[in-house]
Protein backbone atom coordinates (compact mmCIF):
# COMPACT_ATOMS: atom_id res chain seq x y z
CA UNK A 1 0.00 0.00 0.00
CA UNK A 2 3.08 2.21 0.99
CA UNK A 3 4.80 2.11 -1.98
CA UNK A 4 1.56 2.32 -4.54
CA UNK A 5 1.08 5.69 -2.58
CA UNK A 6 4.64 6.32 -3.39
CA UNK A 7 4.62 5.26 -6.98
CA UNK A 8 1.11 7.34 -7.34
CA UNK A 9 2.62 11.04 -5.75
CA UNK A 10 5.81 10.51 -7.63
CA UNK A 11 4.17 9.64 -11.01
CA UNK A 12 1.86 12.63 -10.43
CA UNK A 13 4.68 15.06 -9.43
CA UNK A 14 6.82 14.44 -11.68
CA UNK A 15 4.92 14.03 -14.77
CA UNK A 16 2.60 16.73 -14.28
CA UNK A 17 5.16 19.30 -13.01
CA UNK A 18 7.93 18.42 -16.02
CA UNK A 19 6.74 20.67 -18.75
CA UNK A 20 6.29 23.45 -15.92
CA UNK A 21 9.77 23.57 -15.95
CA UNK A 22 10.73 24.26 -19.51
CA UNK A 23 7.63 26.99 -19.52
CA UNK A 24 9.48 28.41 -16.97
CA UNK A 25 12.88 28.52 -18.00
CA UNK A 26 11.59 29.72 -21.68
CA UNK A 27 8.99 32.74 -19.62
CA UNK A 28 12.51 33.82 -17.82
CA UNK A 29 14.15 33.83 -21.67
CA UNK A 30 11.15 35.80 -23.08
CA UNK A 31 11.15 37.92 -20.52
CA UNK A 32 15.26 39.08 -20.47
CA UNK A 33 14.65 39.47 -24.10
CA UNK A 34 11.90 41.79 -23.43
CA UNK A 35 9.55 39.67 -24.91
CA UNK A 36 6.28 38.67 -23.54
CA UNK A 37 7.00 34.82 -24.47
CA UNK A 38 4.62 31.84 -25.07
CA UNK A 39 2.42 31.14 -21.42
CA UNK A 40 4.13 28.58 -19.07
CA UNK A 41 1.95 26.47 -20.07
CA UNK A 42 2.60 26.08 -23.44
CA UNK A 43 4.50 22.35 -23.15
CA UNK A 44 0.95 21.02 -22.00
CA UNK A 45 -0.91 22.04 -25.16
CA UNK A 46 2.14 21.43 -27.45
CA UNK A 47 2.09 17.80 -26.21
CA UNK A 48 -1.88 17.76 -26.09
CA UNK A 49 -1.75 18.52 -29.96
CA UNK A 50 0.79 16.49 -31.11
CA UNK A 51 -0.76 13.27 -29.09
CA UNK A 52 -3.87 13.47 -31.46
CA UNK A 53 -2.01 13.79 -34.51
CA UNK A 54 -0.82 10.50 -36.33
CA UNK A 55 3.06 9.81 -36.64
CA UNK A 56 4.46 9.73 -40.29
CA UNK A 57 7.03 7.18 -40.55
CA UNK A 58 9.71 6.68 -43.24
CA UNK A 59 9.76 3.69 -45.57
CA UNK A 60 13.35 2.40 -45.30
CA UNK A 61 13.52 2.90 -40.92
CA UNK A 62 12.59 -0.34 -39.22
CA UNK A 63 10.99 -1.24 -36.13
CA UNK A 64 13.45 0.35 -33.96
CA UNK A 65 12.66 4.06 -35.13
CA UNK A 66 8.84 3.11 -33.93
CA UNK A 67 9.61 1.43 -30.70
CA UNK A 68 12.43 4.10 -29.74
CA UNK A 69 9.74 7.14 -28.45
CA UNK A 70 8.18 4.34 -26.43
CA UNK A 71 11.83 3.58 -24.80
CA UNK A 72 12.74 6.75 -23.81
CA UNK A 73 9.31 8.34 -22.69
CA UNK A 74 9.49 4.65 -20.28
CA UNK A 75 13.08 4.76 -19.03
CA UNK A 76 12.64 8.53 -18.21
CA UNK A 77 9.47 7.54 -16.23
CA UNK A 78 10.96 4.58 -14.58
CA UNK A 79 14.17 6.91 -13.79
CA UNK A 80 11.84 9.67 -11.98
CA UNK A 81 10.09 6.45 -9.83
CA UNK A 82 14.23 6.17 -8.18
CA UNK A 83 14.83 9.99 -7.03
CA UNK A 84 12.03 10.40 -4.53
CA UNK A 85 10.26 14.08 -4.60
CA UNK A 86 10.21 13.89 -0.63
CA UNK A 87 11.64 11.98 1.91
CA UNK A 88 8.49 12.26 3.63
CA UNK A 89 7.11 9.85 1.42
CA UNK A 90 9.73 6.92 1.73
CA UNK A 91 9.34 4.38 4.57
CA UNK A 92 11.23 1.55 3.34
CA UNK A 93 13.62 0.97 0.67
CA UNK A 94 13.06 1.06 -2.79
CA UNK A 95 14.64 -1.25 -5.37
CA UNK A 96 17.55 0.45 -7.06
CA UNK A 97 20.22 2.99 -6.52
CA UNK A 98 21.64 5.84 -8.34
CA UNK A 99 23.94 3.45 -10.64
CA UNK A 100 21.07 2.00 -11.66
CA UNK A 101 19.28 5.77 -12.49
CA UNK A 102 22.48 6.54 -14.55
CA UNK A 103 22.55 3.33 -16.41
CA UNK A 104 18.52 3.03 -17.42
CA UNK A 105 19.01 6.76 -18.85
CA UNK A 106 22.06 5.24 -20.93
CA UNK A 107 19.54 2.77 -22.38
CA UNK A 108 17.09 5.48 -23.55
CA UNK A 109 19.75 7.52 -24.65
CA UNK A 110 21.34 4.31 -26.76
CA UNK A 111 17.86 3.42 -28.58
CA UNK A 112 17.52 7.43 -29.10
CA UNK A 113 20.99 7.29 -30.94
CA UNK A 114 20.15 4.54 -32.69
CA UNK A 115 16.62 5.62 -33.85
CA UNK A 116 18.30 8.70 -35.00
CA UNK A 117 21.10 6.27 -37.12
CA UNK A 118 18.30 4.29 -38.34
CA UNK A 119 16.20 6.91 -41.06
CA UNK A 120 19.87 7.65 -42.35
CA UNK A 121 19.03 11.34 -42.52
CA UNK A 122 22.52 13.00 -42.22
CA UNK A 123 21.28 15.25 -39.43
CA UNK A 124 20.44 12.47 -37.35
CA UNK A 125 23.66 10.80 -37.90
CA UNK A 126 25.41 13.91 -36.69
CA UNK A 127 23.15 14.18 -33.69
CA UNK A 128 23.81 11.11 -32.20
CA UNK A 129 27.76 10.96 -32.86
CA UNK A 130 27.37 14.38 -30.94
CA UNK A 131 24.91 12.66 -28.39
CA UNK A 132 27.20 10.01 -27.92
CA UNK A 133 30.49 12.43 -26.79
CA UNK A 134 28.45 14.52 -24.51
CA UNK A 135 27.39 12.22 -23.05
CA UNK A 136 30.10 10.01 -22.55
CA UNK A 137 32.21 13.04 -21.07
CA UNK A 138 29.49 13.75 -18.71
CA UNK A 139 28.81 10.30 -17.25
CA UNK A 140 31.73 9.89 -15.47
CA UNK A 141 31.17 13.05 -13.74
CA UNK A 142 27.64 12.06 -12.88
CA UNK A 143 28.82 8.73 -11.42
CA UNK A 144 31.87 10.40 -9.11
CA UNK A 145 29.60 13.04 -7.40
CA UNK A 146 26.72 10.65 -6.88
CA UNK A 147 29.49 8.09 -5.35
CA UNK A 148 31.16 11.23 -3.63
CA UNK A 149 27.47 11.90 -1.51
CA UNK A 150 27.53 7.87 -1.32
CA UNK A 151 30.16 7.77 0.61
CA UNK A 152 29.45 9.93 3.11
CA UNK A 153 25.55 8.91 3.62
CA UNK A 154 27.38 5.08 3.14
CA UNK A 155 24.73 4.16 0.77
CA UNK A 156 24.34 4.27 -2.82
CA UNK A 157 20.54 4.33 -2.55
CA UNK A 158 19.08 7.70 -2.88
CA UNK A 159 16.37 8.01 0.21
CA UNK A 160 19.01 7.33 2.33
CA UNK A 161 21.42 9.55 0.81
CA UNK A 162 18.61 12.15 1.01
CA UNK A 163 18.44 11.30 4.47
CA UNK A 164 21.78 11.25 5.96
CA UNK A 165 22.17 14.43 4.19
CA UNK A 166 19.58 16.28 6.15
CA UNK A 167 21.44 16.22 9.18
CA UNK A 168 24.76 18.08 7.64
CA UNK A 169 23.10 21.90 8.39
CA UNK A 170 23.51 23.45 5.28
CA UNK A 171 24.93 21.62 2.61
CA UNK A 172 25.97 24.58 -0.07
CA UNK A 173 28.39 25.59 3.05
CA UNK A 174 30.10 22.47 3.37
CA UNK A 175 33.55 22.05 1.27
CA UNK A 176 32.16 18.54 -0.14
CA UNK A 177 28.79 19.25 -1.34
CA UNK A 178 29.51 22.56 -3.02
CA UNK A 179 31.74 21.00 -5.44
CA UNK A 180 29.31 18.32 -6.16
CA UNK A 181 26.56 20.80 -6.59
CA UNK A 182 28.55 22.68 -9.28
CA UNK A 183 29.22 19.67 -10.88
CA UNK A 184 25.78 18.47 -10.83
CA UNK A 185 24.24 22.01 -11.90
CA UNK A 186 27.27 21.73 -15.21
CA UNK A 187 25.59 17.39 -15.80
CA UNK A 188 22.17 19.20 -15.69
CA UNK A 189 22.91 21.56 -18.01
CA UNK A 190 24.42 19.36 -20.40
CA UNK A 191 22.38 16.14 -20.15
CA UNK A 192 18.89 18.52 -20.61
CA UNK A 193 20.57 20.23 -23.64
CA UNK A 194 20.59 23.75 -22.78
CA UNK A 195 22.80 26.38 -23.87
CA UNK A 196 26.45 26.36 -23.33
CA UNK A 197 26.35 22.83 -24.78
CA UNK A 198 23.29 22.95 -26.78
CA UNK A 199 20.46 25.35 -27.53
CA UNK A 200 17.09 24.17 -27.49
CA UNK A 201 15.28 26.48 -29.08
CA UNK A 202 16.73 26.46 -32.44
CA UNK A 203 17.12 24.18 -35.57
CA UNK A 204 20.47 25.01 -36.84
CA UNK A 205 22.12 22.48 -38.57
CA UNK A 206 25.43 23.49 -36.76
CA UNK A 207 24.77 23.80 -33.62
CA UNK A 208 21.92 20.98 -32.73
CA UNK A 209 22.42 17.93 -30.72
CA UNK A 210 19.20 16.60 -29.28
CA UNK A 211 17.01 18.47 -31.35
CA UNK A 212 18.82 16.43 -35.14
CA UNK A 213 18.24 13.37 -32.94
CA UNK A 214 14.19 13.83 -32.74
CA UNK A 215 13.89 15.44 -35.78
CA UNK A 216 12.64 12.79 -38.16
CA UNK A 217 10.03 12.27 -35.26
CA UNK A 218 6.28 13.90 -36.00
CA UNK A 219 2.75 13.44 -34.37
CA UNK A 220 2.60 10.81 -31.26
CA UNK A 221 6.19 9.97 -31.51
CA UNK A 222 7.49 13.58 -31.02
CA UNK A 223 5.21 14.00 -28.21
CA UNK A 224 6.51 11.12 -26.36
CA UNK A 225 10.11 11.94 -27.01
CA UNK A 226 9.83 15.55 -26.03
CA UNK A 227 7.92 14.55 -22.69
CA UNK A 228 10.68 11.96 -21.93
CA UNK A 229 13.22 14.67 -22.20
CA UNK A 230 11.03 17.39 -19.79
CA UNK A 231 10.91 14.50 -17.78
CA UNK A 232 14.16 13.76 -17.53
CA UNK A 233 15.12 17.24 -17.05
CA UNK A 234 12.99 17.13 -13.91
CA UNK A 235 14.44 13.92 -12.61
CA UNK A 236 18.03 15.65 -12.58
CA UNK A 237 17.00 19.00 -10.52
CA UNK A 238 14.91 16.82 -8.60
CA UNK A 239 17.89 14.84 -7.43
CA UNK A 240 19.93 17.86 -7.51
CA UNK A 241 17.43 19.36 -5.11
CA UNK A 242 16.52 17.06 -2.92
CA UNK A 243 20.21 15.99 -2.10
CA UNK A 244 21.63 19.52 -1.95
CA UNK A 245 19.25 21.38 -0.76
CA UNK A 246 17.57 19.44 1.63
CA UNK A 247 14.40 20.70 3.35
CA UNK A 248 12.49 18.14 4.72
CA UNK A 249 14.20 17.74 8.37
CA UNK A 250 12.73 22.19 9.11
CA UNK A 251 9.05 19.88 8.97
CA UNK A 252 8.93 18.43 12.52
CA UNK A 253 5.81 16.63 12.01
CA UNK A 254 4.54 13.57 10.41
CA UNK A 255 1.25 12.50 8.02
CA UNK A 256 -0.55 13.78 4.96
CA UNK A 257 0.45 17.48 6.77
CA UNK A 258 4.02 17.07 6.49
CA UNK A 259 4.16 15.28 2.94
CA UNK A 260 1.74 18.16 1.43
CA UNK A 261 4.45 20.54 2.90
CA UNK A 262 7.29 18.96 1.62
CA UNK A 263 5.93 18.53 -1.74
CA UNK A 264 5.36 22.66 -1.89
CA UNK A 265 8.82 23.18 -0.90
CA UNK A 266 10.06 21.08 -3.31
CA UNK A 267 7.64 22.38 -5.97
CA UNK A 268 9.46 26.14 -5.15
CA UNK A 269 13.07 24.51 -4.73
CA UNK A 270 12.72 23.76 -8.60
CA UNK A 271 10.98 26.97 -9.91
CA UNK A 272 14.22 28.21 -7.86
CA UNK A 273 16.86 25.95 -9.67
CA UNK A 274 15.15 26.70 -13.08
CA UNK A 275 15.25 30.14 -12.47
CA UNK A 276 18.84 30.05 -11.41
CA UNK A 277 19.77 27.37 -14.88
CA UNK A 278 17.62 30.07 -16.81
CA UNK A 279 19.80 32.78 -15.61
CA UNK A 280 22.79 30.98 -16.56
CA UNK A 281 21.01 30.52 -20.03
CA UNK A 282 20.34 34.01 -20.80
CA UNK A 283 23.90 34.81 -19.41
CA UNK A 284 26.20 32.03 -21.87
CA UNK A 285 26.62 31.62 -25.28
CA UNK A 286 26.78 28.55 -27.19
CA UNK A 287 29.91 26.87 -26.88
CA UNK A 288 32.15 25.56 -30.22
CA UNK A 289 31.44 21.67 -30.56
CA UNK A 290 35.16 21.29 -29.96
CA UNK A 291 34.76 23.40 -26.41
CA UNK A 292 32.57 21.10 -24.93
CA UNK A 293 35.29 18.74 -23.48
CA UNK A 294 37.06 21.43 -21.58
CA UNK A 295 33.16 22.21 -19.78
CA UNK A 296 32.71 18.23 -19.09
CA UNK A 297 36.09 18.52 -17.97
CA UNK A 298 35.85 20.99 -15.10
CA UNK A 299 32.26 18.92 -14.34
CA UNK A 300 34.77 15.89 -13.63
CA UNK A 301 37.45 18.25 -11.61
CA UNK A 302 34.78 19.57 -9.49
CA UNK A 303 32.95 15.90 -8.82
CA UNK A 304 36.72 14.90 -8.38
CA UNK A 305 38.01 17.77 -5.97
CA UNK A 306 34.95 16.67 -4.12
CA UNK A 307 35.86 13.17 -3.56
CA UNK A 308 39.49 14.14 -2.81
CA UNK A 309 38.24 16.54 0.14
CA UNK A 310 36.03 13.71 1.56
CA UNK A 311 39.38 11.90 1.64
CA UNK A 312 41.29 14.76 2.74
CA UNK A 313 38.73 15.03 6.00
CA UNK A 314 39.70 11.78 6.95
CA UNK A 315 35.35 11.09 6.29
CA UNK A 316 35.10 11.64 10.28
CA UNK A 317 33.91 15.68 9.89
CA UNK A 318 31.48 15.06 7.93
CA UNK B 1 34.19 29.55 11.55
CA UNK B 2 36.96 27.02 10.25
CA UNK B 3 33.97 25.35 8.09
CA UNK B 4 33.80 28.97 6.35
CA UNK B 5 37.54 28.95 5.90
CA UNK B 6 37.62 25.15 4.67
CA UNK B 7 34.71 25.57 1.99
CA UNK B 8 36.81 29.26 1.05
CA UNK B 9 39.80 27.45 0.69
CA UNK B 10 37.74 25.03 -1.84
CA UNK B 11 36.43 27.58 -3.61
CA UNK B 12 40.00 28.95 -4.00
CA UNK B 13 41.32 26.22 -5.07
CA UNK B 14 38.71 25.82 -7.63
CA UNK B 15 39.21 29.49 -8.90
CA UNK B 16 42.59 28.25 -9.75
CA UNK B 17 41.45 25.02 -12.03
CA UNK B 18 38.92 27.21 -13.30
CA UNK B 19 41.76 29.77 -14.44
CA UNK B 20 43.72 27.03 -16.16
CA UNK B 21 40.67 26.25 -18.47
CA UNK B 22 40.29 29.44 -19.37
CA UNK B 23 41.13 30.35 -23.15
CA UNK B 24 41.35 33.99 -23.38
CA UNK B 25 43.75 36.39 -21.30
CA UNK B 26 40.87 38.78 -20.45
CA UNK B 27 39.42 36.01 -18.52
CA UNK B 28 42.96 35.11 -16.60
CA UNK B 29 42.53 38.43 -15.19
CA UNK B 30 38.85 38.16 -14.12
CA UNK B 31 39.33 35.03 -12.66
CA UNK B 32 42.41 36.33 -10.88
CA UNK B 33 40.51 39.05 -9.56
CA UNK B 34 37.71 36.58 -8.32
CA UNK B 35 40.43 34.55 -6.74
CA UNK B 36 41.94 37.51 -5.09
CA UNK B 37 38.33 38.67 -3.85
CA UNK B 38 38.35 35.42 -2.20
CA UNK B 39 41.34 35.39 -0.44
CA UNK B 40 40.06 39.13 0.53
CA UNK B 41 37.34 37.22 2.00
CA UNK B 42 39.57 35.27 3.94
CA UNK B 43 41.29 37.82 5.58
CA UNK B 44 38.05 39.66 6.55
CA UNK B 45 36.25 36.40 8.28
CA UNK B 46 40.06 36.41 10.47
CA UNK B 47 40.17 39.62 10.66
CA UNK B 48 36.90 40.64 12.36
CA UNK B 49 37.30 37.16 14.48
CA UNK B 50 40.62 38.40 15.84
CA UNK B 51 39.08 41.85 15.92
CA UNK B 52 36.48 40.36 18.48
CA UNK B 53 38.72 38.09 20.62
CA UNK B 54 41.75 39.64 20.76
CA UNK B 55 41.22 43.40 19.40
CA UNK B 56 44.19 43.30 16.84
CA UNK B 57 42.51 45.28 13.63
CA UNK B 58 45.85 44.66 11.75
CA UNK B 59 44.61 41.88 9.81
CA UNK B 60 41.14 44.00 9.00
CA UNK B 61 44.18 46.30 7.34
CA UNK B 62 45.81 43.53 5.32
CA UNK B 63 42.18 42.90 4.30
CA UNK B 64 41.89 46.44 2.98
CA UNK B 65 45.29 46.03 1.17
CA UNK B 66 44.71 42.77 -0.63
CA UNK B 67 41.06 44.61 -2.00
CA UNK B 68 42.69 47.74 -3.17
CA UNK B 69 45.92 46.06 -4.80
CA UNK B 70 44.96 43.09 -5.96
CA UNK B 71 41.34 42.71 -6.57
CA UNK B 72 40.88 46.26 -8.13
CA UNK B 73 44.67 47.95 -8.61
CA UNK B 74 46.88 44.72 -10.32
CA UNK B 75 44.25 43.43 -12.50
CA UNK B 76 43.40 47.10 -14.02
CA UNK B 77 47.24 47.46 -14.95
CA UNK B 78 47.04 44.40 -16.52
CA UNK B 79 44.10 44.91 -18.81
CA UNK B 80 45.52 48.49 -19.64
CA UNK B 81 48.81 46.49 -21.03
CA UNK B 82 46.97 43.64 -22.43
CA UNK B 83 45.04 46.85 -23.94
CA UNK B 84 48.26 48.12 -25.25
CA UNK B 85 49.92 45.26 -26.36
CA UNK B 86 49.56 45.23 -30.33
CA UNK B 87 49.72 41.16 -30.81
CA UNK B 88 46.78 39.49 -29.56
CA UNK B 89 46.45 36.01 -31.19
CA UNK B 90 45.16 34.37 -27.74
CA UNK B 91 45.28 30.57 -28.47
CA UNK B 92 48.72 30.27 -25.93
CA UNK B 93 48.33 26.89 -24.25
CA UNK B 94 51.08 24.05 -24.55
CA UNK B 95 48.32 21.26 -24.31
CA UNK B 96 44.99 20.91 -24.81
CA UNK B 97 43.05 22.38 -21.39
CA UNK B 98 41.18 18.55 -20.49
CA UNK B 99 44.93 17.33 -19.86
CA UNK B 100 46.44 20.35 -18.51
CA UNK B 101 42.77 20.20 -15.74
CA UNK B 102 44.09 16.73 -15.54
CA UNK B 103 47.58 17.06 -14.77
CA UNK B 104 46.13 19.91 -12.22
CA UNK B 105 44.33 17.08 -10.17
CA UNK B 106 47.36 15.27 -10.04
CA UNK B 107 49.22 18.06 -8.62
CA UNK B 108 46.02 17.95 -6.05
CA UNK B 109 47.30 14.33 -5.04
CA UNK B 110 50.51 15.38 -5.17
CA UNK B 111 50.74 17.89 -2.47
CA UNK B 112 48.23 15.62 -0.35
CA UNK B 113 50.02 12.98 -0.36
CA UNK B 114 53.57 14.58 -0.12
CA UNK B 115 52.26 16.86 2.95
CA UNK B 116 51.02 14.17 4.78
CA UNK B 117 54.06 12.17 5.08
CA UNK B 118 56.32 15.59 6.19
CA UNK B 119 57.17 15.24 9.56
CA UNK B 120 56.66 18.04 12.23
CA UNK B 121 52.95 19.15 10.50
CA UNK B 122 50.45 18.13 13.65
CA UNK B 123 46.84 17.10 12.92
CA UNK B 124 45.84 20.80 13.55
CA UNK B 125 47.74 22.43 10.96
CA UNK B 126 47.37 19.43 8.25
CA UNK B 127 43.90 20.08 7.23
CA UNK B 128 41.71 20.66 4.13
CA UNK B 129 42.72 24.51 4.45
CA UNK B 130 46.81 23.72 4.05
CA UNK B 131 46.18 20.84 1.47
CA UNK B 132 44.11 22.94 -0.36
CA UNK B 133 46.26 26.33 -0.58
CA UNK B 134 49.48 24.33 -0.93
CA UNK B 135 47.84 23.25 -4.18
CA UNK B 136 47.23 26.39 -5.00
CA UNK B 137 51.26 27.26 -5.83
CA UNK B 138 51.37 24.14 -7.60
CA UNK B 139 49.03 25.04 -9.80
CA UNK B 140 50.45 28.60 -10.31
CA UNK B 141 53.72 27.07 -10.96
CA UNK B 142 51.77 24.74 -14.00
CA UNK B 143 50.19 27.60 -15.21
CA UNK B 144 53.23 29.41 -15.52
CA UNK B 145 54.82 27.09 -17.68
CA UNK B 146 51.86 25.87 -19.47
CA UNK B 147 51.21 29.31 -20.82
CA UNK B 148 53.36 30.84 -23.73
CA UNK B 149 52.30 34.35 -23.47
CA UNK B 150 53.84 36.74 -21.07
CA UNK B 151 50.79 38.36 -19.78
CA UNK B 152 49.75 34.45 -18.89
CA UNK B 153 52.95 34.25 -17.25
CA UNK B 154 52.51 36.91 -15.18
CA UNK B 155 49.37 35.53 -14.12
CA UNK B 156 50.73 32.68 -13.10
CA UNK B 157 53.52 34.31 -10.87
CA UNK B 158 50.57 36.49 -9.41
CA UNK B 159 48.73 32.85 -8.57
CA UNK B 160 51.39 31.31 -6.64
CA UNK B 161 52.11 34.28 -4.80
CA UNK B 162 48.10 34.46 -3.89
CA UNK B 163 48.36 30.79 -2.95
CA UNK B 164 51.87 31.42 -0.79
CA UNK B 165 49.88 34.24 0.96
CA UNK B 166 47.02 32.27 1.34
CA UNK B 167 49.04 29.11 2.87
CA UNK B 168 51.31 31.62 5.19
CA UNK B 169 47.83 32.96 6.50
CA UNK B 170 46.12 30.30 7.12
CA UNK B 171 48.45 28.27 8.98
CA UNK B 172 49.48 30.89 11.27
CA UNK B 173 45.93 32.79 11.70
CA UNK B 174 47.59 36.08 10.56
CA UNK B 175 51.07 36.94 9.86
CA UNK B 176 52.62 40.18 11.58
CA UNK B 177 51.86 43.07 9.81
CA UNK B 178 54.85 44.31 8.72
CA UNK B 179 55.90 41.04 6.86
CA UNK B 180 52.55 41.24 4.55
CA UNK B 181 53.10 44.93 4.30
CA UNK B 182 56.28 43.88 2.81
CA UNK B 183 54.87 41.11 0.45
CA UNK B 184 52.54 43.34 -1.13
CA UNK B 185 55.25 46.31 -1.97
CA UNK B 186 57.15 43.41 -3.76
CA UNK B 187 54.35 42.08 -5.72
CA UNK B 188 53.26 45.88 -6.67
CA UNK B 189 56.71 46.31 -7.79
CA UNK B 190 57.31 43.12 -9.81
CA UNK B 191 53.94 43.11 -11.64
CA UNK B 192 54.93 46.62 -12.73
CA UNK B 193 58.45 45.99 -14.08
CA UNK B 194 56.42 42.77 -15.50
CA UNK B 195 54.27 45.17 -17.32
CA UNK B 196 56.98 47.26 -18.59
CA UNK B 197 59.02 44.51 -19.71
CA UNK B 198 56.01 43.14 -21.53
CA UNK B 199 55.92 46.41 -23.46
CA UNK B 200 59.32 45.91 -24.22
CA UNK B 201 59.13 42.25 -25.61
CA UNK B 202 56.33 43.48 -27.67
CA UNK B 203 57.88 46.22 -28.95
CA UNK B 204 60.63 44.47 -30.06
CA UNK B 205 59.13 41.17 -31.31
CA UNK B 206 56.10 42.26 -32.68
CA UNK B 207 54.95 39.92 -30.19
CA UNK B 208 54.62 38.82 -26.55
CA UNK B 209 55.36 35.22 -27.04
CA UNK B 210 57.95 34.79 -24.71
CA UNK B 211 58.79 31.78 -27.05
CA UNK B 212 60.15 34.36 -29.48
CA UNK B 213 62.59 35.56 -27.42
CA UNK B 214 64.94 32.77 -27.91
CA UNK B 215 65.64 33.99 -31.68
CA UNK B 216 68.88 35.69 -32.37
CA UNK B 217 67.76 39.03 -33.31
CA UNK B 218 70.30 41.14 -34.98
Amino acid sequence: MNSMIYILVQILVIIMAAPLVNGIIKKIKALTQKRKGAPVFQMYFDIYKLLQKNSVVSEVSSWIFKVTPYIVFTTAIAAALLVPVSTKLITQQIPGDFIMLVSILALGRFFMMAAALDTAGTFGGMGSSREAMISSLIEPSILVSLFTVGLISQSTSLPQIMNAVQNTGVPLLHPVYIMVFLALLIVIIAETSRIPVDDPSTHLELTMVHEAMILEYSGRHLALMEYGAAIKQLTFITLLVNILIPSDQLIGFTGIGALALSLVIYLLKVVLLSVIIAIIEVNTVKFRLFSIPNLAALSFILAFLGILQYFILGGSHV
Amino acid sequence: MSDFLDTLSVLILLSSFVLMANKRIKSYIETFRIQSLLIALVAGIMGVDSLLTEGRFDILVVCLLIIILKVIYIPALLHRTYVNVKYKVEKDFILNIPILIIVCCGLVVFSYFTLATVDGLNESIFNIQFVNSVSVIWIGLFFMISRKKAIGQIIGFLVIENGLYITAMLSTQGMPFIVDLGISIDLLTAVMIMGLMVFRINEKFDSIDTDQLNNLKG
